[in-house]
């Protein structure tokens, strides 16, 4: 099996975020790591890899620093990447980006199955796993919970909410985006981490992807929520904040 | 005259809150833009246009075999269906988990714009802008379509609900079905257990900031039993096995309404949010004074939940 998984440097989202012209991340505060969803693409892919022999291809647009955690995924065990590191595509918008990794699928060839996470943990569109299978004329699921391969049928729980799942024949080549929990993404091992630094990892720019694809969307700005129901925040070391709370609770709010 | 169209959602005969928000949405859109709102329903027969016509002044019927169940492709073709009998500037779709499966399928056919996952639309000289959650709820960022058209998802409680009492037109498009590419076999309970949580009075929950299993027992349990609650978790608990799936709170799990819900290293993703924003009072306890939480919590404390919650036990 050839799996392709599209995957994203994100920032880590308990870091400390400060917005430049109300427009931009201050990157200097702010560590990345491989999208949380798309670790469990990336296991999902691995495991299909162990039990049906094949390779795994990680497919990632994001800005040199991303390397980083697509060698990540190599110490996890994928075989090479497609780097996209060209501003064109990575500062494009969902379509944009769809259409470049679509093109970076198709110099792959014959791929049989591309795995995402349901959704980027920073722009949260979950809108580009869709578009990938749109354009590239596939069937696809999203949100998917369970997966098994039969040569190449495939049958997929797509969650739904209040606990229930779908449960979805289709014939590949298709897309499915991972839903986390579906399995428990592996650490890389030390030997993993050492064999990454040397796995493939191609550089390519939307010139030589031949992508034409023009943004149908536009970023305005970005600003911190302003909310008008924000907690009453209660001070004091733990101990004096506690014993505030619990005071709160049992004669203000009168809840317990 | 243009219309701003929602896709109703439904399922095994029920029509979704979500859809009644969005029809609250698209009056609002459609004042703006000088256009009309209006819905599409997919379904076997005209039971649910019938419905949601009480909420909107008009409603297109696809009634066909191939949309009873909803797949990406059959709704996709339905919708182009609508979109080429009528004049649609915007379609309205839930952020829900059918609505993310096909509402970037349907922009893609009409050639457009996708905003997904909004909590806001202003029209602004003809534009649409909508706001919308980035980075776990952190930062908001406003977008708009470049294209003529657009498709906006919204996420559940963006808008109230539309209130019914309206009598609205019903007329049948018809679309033709072909190459409908997946198949649903059948749909599982996959959170059968015995425990309800959906019931009781008061709930402690742990998230991510837990660490893990042990330490959610360690720390949870006991204050759950001192309060009489029920204990529960947020995705990442569920996931990583510490407790049952029937204690899970969320979008994918229960949604709760109790006295107390008290929120332990739980960030406060809108996806936890949807199930337990409904609670008379929240406490949320949280080390990062930025976590979502603290936007929707009664009371809050930055800091160690490892120090805050024996403290707590301390004054019980």
């Amino acid at each position: 099996m050839k799996i392709v998984v599209c995957l994203k440097q994100v920032p880590d989202m308990e870091s400390k975020f400060k917005i430049i012209d109300d427009s931009k991340i201050d990157e200097s505060q702010i560590a990345f790591k491989i999208n949380d969803f798309d670790n469990y693409a990336v296991e999902a892919a691995l495991q299909l890899k162990e039990k049906n022999g094949g390779e795994v291809i990680i497919v990632s647009a994001g800005p040199d620093r991303a390397a980083k955690d697509i060698r990540q995924a190599f110490a996890m065990g994928a075989d090479w990447g497609i780097h996209i590191n060209d501003p064109a595509v990575y500062e494009g918008d969902n379509f944009v980006i769809a259409s470049a990794l679509v093109k970076a699928i198709e110099s792959i060839g014959d791929v049989d199955l591309i795995l995402t996470g349901v959704m980027a943990e920073d722009i949260q569109a979950a809108v580009t796993g869709v578009m990938v299978a749109d354009l590239m004329g596939i069937p696809h699921s999203t949100n998917v919970v369970k997966l098994e391969v039969d040569g190449s049928n495939y049958t997929v729980n797509r969650e739904l909410e209040g606990g229930l799942n779908e449960v979805i024949a289709l014939a590949g080549p298709a897309v499915f985006s991972i839903q986390s929990g579906i399995n428990e993404p592996r650490y890389p091992t030390l030997p993993g981490i050492m064999k990454a630094k040397k796995k493939k990892l191609d550089a390519k720019s939307a010139a030589d992807l031949g992508v034409a694809a023009e943004a149908k969307i536009e970023f305005i700005k970005m600003f911190f929520p302003v909310s008008d129901s924000m907690a009453e925040i209660i001070e004091g070391d733990p101990a004096t904040a506690a014993a505030t709370l619990v005071d709160k609770l049992k004669n203000e709010a009168k809840v317990i | 005259m243009a219309k701003i169209l929602v896709i109703a959602e439904h399922r095994d005969g029920v029509l979704s809150e979500g859809t009644l928000e969005l029809c609250k949405a698209a009056k609002e859109i459609a004042t703006g833009l000088g256009a009309e709102p209006a819905a599409a329903v997919f379904a076997k027969d005209d039971a649910i246009a019938n419905e949601v016509a009480k909420y909107i002044p008009e409603v297109f019927l696809v009634a066909d075999a191939a949309v009873e169940v909803y797949t990406a492709d059959a709704y996709t073709q339905a919708a182009k269906a609508v979109a080429d009998a009528q004049d649609i500037k915007g379609v309205l779709i839930a952020h829900s988990y059918d609505g993310v499966d096909f509402a970037a399928k349907i922009a893609m056919a009409l050639d457009c714009g996708i905003v997904s996952n909004c909590n806001k639309a202003a029209v602004d000289g003809g534009n649409v802008i909508f706001t919308r959650n980035t980075y776990n709820g952190k930062i908001q960022e406003e977008r708009k379509v470049n294209t003529d058209k657009f498709v906006a998802t919204f996420e559940k409680g963006a808008y109230e609900v539309e209130e019914a009492g309206g009598a609205g037109s019903v007329s049948a498009v018809s679309a033709s079905f072909s190459d409908i590419r997946t198949s649903v076999k059948e749909v599982i309970e996959t959170m059968a257990g015995s425990v309800d949580i959906s019931q009781a009075k008061v709930i402690v929950a742990g998230g991510r900031g837990l660490k893990d299993g042990d330490k959610y027992k360690e720390v949870i349990l006991p204050l759950a039993e001192k309060l009489g609650a029920e204990y529960a978790g947020s995705r990442p608990v569920i996931d990583s096995g510490w407790i049952d799936p029937a204690r899970q709170v969320g979008q994918s799990g229960k949604t709760v309404t109790p006295d107390l819900y008290l929120a332990a290293g739980i960030s406060g993703a809108i996806q936890h949010v949807a199930g337990m924003k409904g609670a008379q009072c929240i406490v949320a306890i949280n080390k990062d004074p930025e976590a979502p939480i603290f936007n929707i919590a009664t009371y809050g404390i930055v800091g160690d939940l490892f120090e805050v919650i024996p403290a707590m036990m301390e004054n019980l």
